[in-house]
């Protein structure tokens, strides 16, 4: 009889357990979206606008670099327009989350001095409201699929995937990021240009087809360029995506997590001390 | 409600310093050179209950505010041990955790879920925060455009949804108008009759002695005096300024500028 009240006891304490985890992710999921949902008001405003502020930044890049490859450079290969999108959209997002999470602490000063609650999120939340901005910026990829008449094919099965991968790594950015505004704060300008770098140092401009040679391998190694290669496989090209274009950027984001979450989650205990 | 409590025992937080007095966090003191330390609260004990109103009292950078955040959970001891039995409630500066670019009602929906509430649930009572912020119109206007009063106002109303067991305030109440002081009165005799806690730091002594019936003398990041309010604000008033003897010192012409600031320390 006491087997059976304690595996009777042991059940009901597993139940309890579930649906206390249950309730502690939905509880973390709305924190989440409730940050979010303040940043991208903060951040972008309100109404119709944001649409605006969201494709501002995309359509001009598009529009310089293609005018720079095309013209300047000479070296427009197909669809410039669409191989530019490749590279400009998913950019924006690392770009937009790493400057997003750099401000992040002290944007939310306020609150971090006044009340104590899950501060981990904070980059997280800063990745999520760049990714809204971000889905917005497909319709660029939209349109210069239908001005180069490149149709949709299969290969766009792996697009959701590709999109993961480009989450993934600007969520790495943006917990490093983070943790350079809190602890380099007279570094962000040199941070958010370093990122630039990152850009020019990757396929970006131009596709890795027309990089010769070794600086094609070596271009490899950024986990930018399996990025963009990414997006231009399944949207430009038609095919699957080489495995190092998933790879080389999730490997390098599992990496950064694993060295510096750890880290933020120490020292988000400290950020009252240092944002007071 | 069970029994809302706070007790320290030997609490310390420590802040270090770069070379160029900025506080850095311990991971960089690490490894940064010319780092130095300094303590906000050392050895800190005290034994806080339910129905107790306690005004921290003490000269500026005395560790009030420091204390008031361990409380809330914001600052993290570095030694010594803290227990905090209740809901927590704090109001720690006249912006109140608000955001500049959002609307009272945004704001009120964020820190209502900060504060542990559901979407759903904050989004419930968001009417009823913008009745107890009587702020009417504002309410749906930036917080930017909120005067000092106003913010503490709606802070102390996003507050007050809570329903906390324990209300920290710092300075907040001083910024408020007449009439909502009464209503945060108020609020403080129901809270201290559901054996709640207030705890409660400022310079405004009159208005502290209306809400409270302890008081902490804070000097130097340590408990100098505790019992009732008016023993332990004589004891305060009645201490020498901590650069009193160079002070004594100096010319006639600059003890009188220090008397001058002296009265208006203790005002």
């Amino acid at each position: 009889m006491h087997g059976v009240e304690t595996a009777a006891a042991s059940t009901g304490r597993e139940v309890e357990g579930v649906s206390r985890d249950r309730r502690t992710l939905r509880r973390r999921a709305e924190l989440l979206l409730a940050l979010t949902e303040s940043d991208l008001r903060a951040r972008y405003g309100r109404g119709g606008v944001r649409l605006f502020k969201w494709l501002l930044d995309p359509f001009a890049l598009v529009g310089v670099y293609l005018l720079l490859v095309s013209v300047v450079l000479d070296r427009p290969g197909a669809a410039p327009g669409l191989s530019l999108a490749c590279a400009v959209v998913p950019f924006q997002l690392l770009m937009m989350s790493v400057m997003n999470a750099m401000g992040a602490v002290d944007l939310r000063r306020s609150i971090i001095l006044n009340m104590s609650f899950e501060r981990s999120f904070i980059p997280a939340s800063a990745v999520l409201t760049e990714t809204v901005a971000f889905a917005a910026s497909f319709l660029l990829l939209v349109l210069m699929m239908t001005v180069y008449r490149v149709s949709p094919t299969l290969a766009m099965l792996w697009f959701p995937l590709v999109v993961a991968v480009n989450i993934l790594l600007a969520v790495a950015l943006a917990y490093v990021s983070s943790l350079v505004g809190i602890w380099f704060s007279d570094l962000r300008l040199f941070a958010i240009s370093f990122v630039r770098t990152l850009f020019f140092l990757a396929p970006g401009l131009v596709p890795l087809s027309l990089v010769g040679g070794r600086a094609a391998d070596l271009l490899r190694l950024n986990p930018l360029s399996g990025v963009f290669e990414g997006y231009r496989s399944v949207l430009l090209y038609g095919t699957r995506p080489a495995a190092w274009e998933l790879l080389v950027p999730t490997a390098f984001s599992l990496v950064l997590l694993a060295i510096t979450l750890p880290i933020y989650v120490r020292e988000q205990k400290q950020f009252a001390k240092v944002v007071a | 409600m069970s029994a809302a409590a706070i007790v320290a025992e030997d609490v310390g937080v420590r802040f270090y310093f770069d070379r160029l007095h900025r506080v850095t966090t311990p991971t960089l003191a690490h490894v940064r050179r010319g780092v130095t330390e300094s303590w906000g609260l050392r050895e800190l004990s005290v034994d806080i209950r339910g129905g107790d109103a306690v005004a921290l009292i003490g000269r500026s950078g005395a560790g009030k505010t420091t204390l008031l955040r361990v409380i809330a959970g914001i600052l993290i001891p570095d030694e010594g041990r803290l227990s905090v039995r209740g809901q927590l409630g704090s109001l720690l500066s006249i912006e109140a955790g608000l955001l500049s670019r959002l609307t009272g009602r945004e704001n009120a929906l964020l820190l209502g879920v900060l504060s542990g509430l559901s979407r759903a649930q904050a989004r419930l009572n968001v009417d009823s925060v913008s009745e107890r912020s009587g702020l009417d119109d504002a309410f749906d206007r930036p917080v930017s455009s909120y005067s000092q009063g106003m913010l503490a106002r709606l802070g102390f109303a996003v507050v007050d949804q809570a329903r906390p067991d324990i209300l920290l305030l710092d300075e907040v109440h001083e910024a408020l108008d007449h009439e909502f002081r009464e209503r945060v009165q108020e609020r403080v005799r129901e809270l201290l009759g559901r054996g709640g806690i207030v705890v409660a730091a400022g310079h405004d002594h009159p208005l502290l002695e209306r809400v409270c019936n302890r008081a902490l003398l804070v000097e130097d990041g340590r408990i100098a005096a505790d019992g009732s309010f008016d023993e332990v604000v004589h004891e305060y008033l009645a201490r020498p300024l901590p650069d009193a003897p160079a002070r004594a010192a100096a010319s006639g012409s600059r003890r009188g500028r220090s008397g001058t600031r002296s009265s208006a320390r203790r005002s």
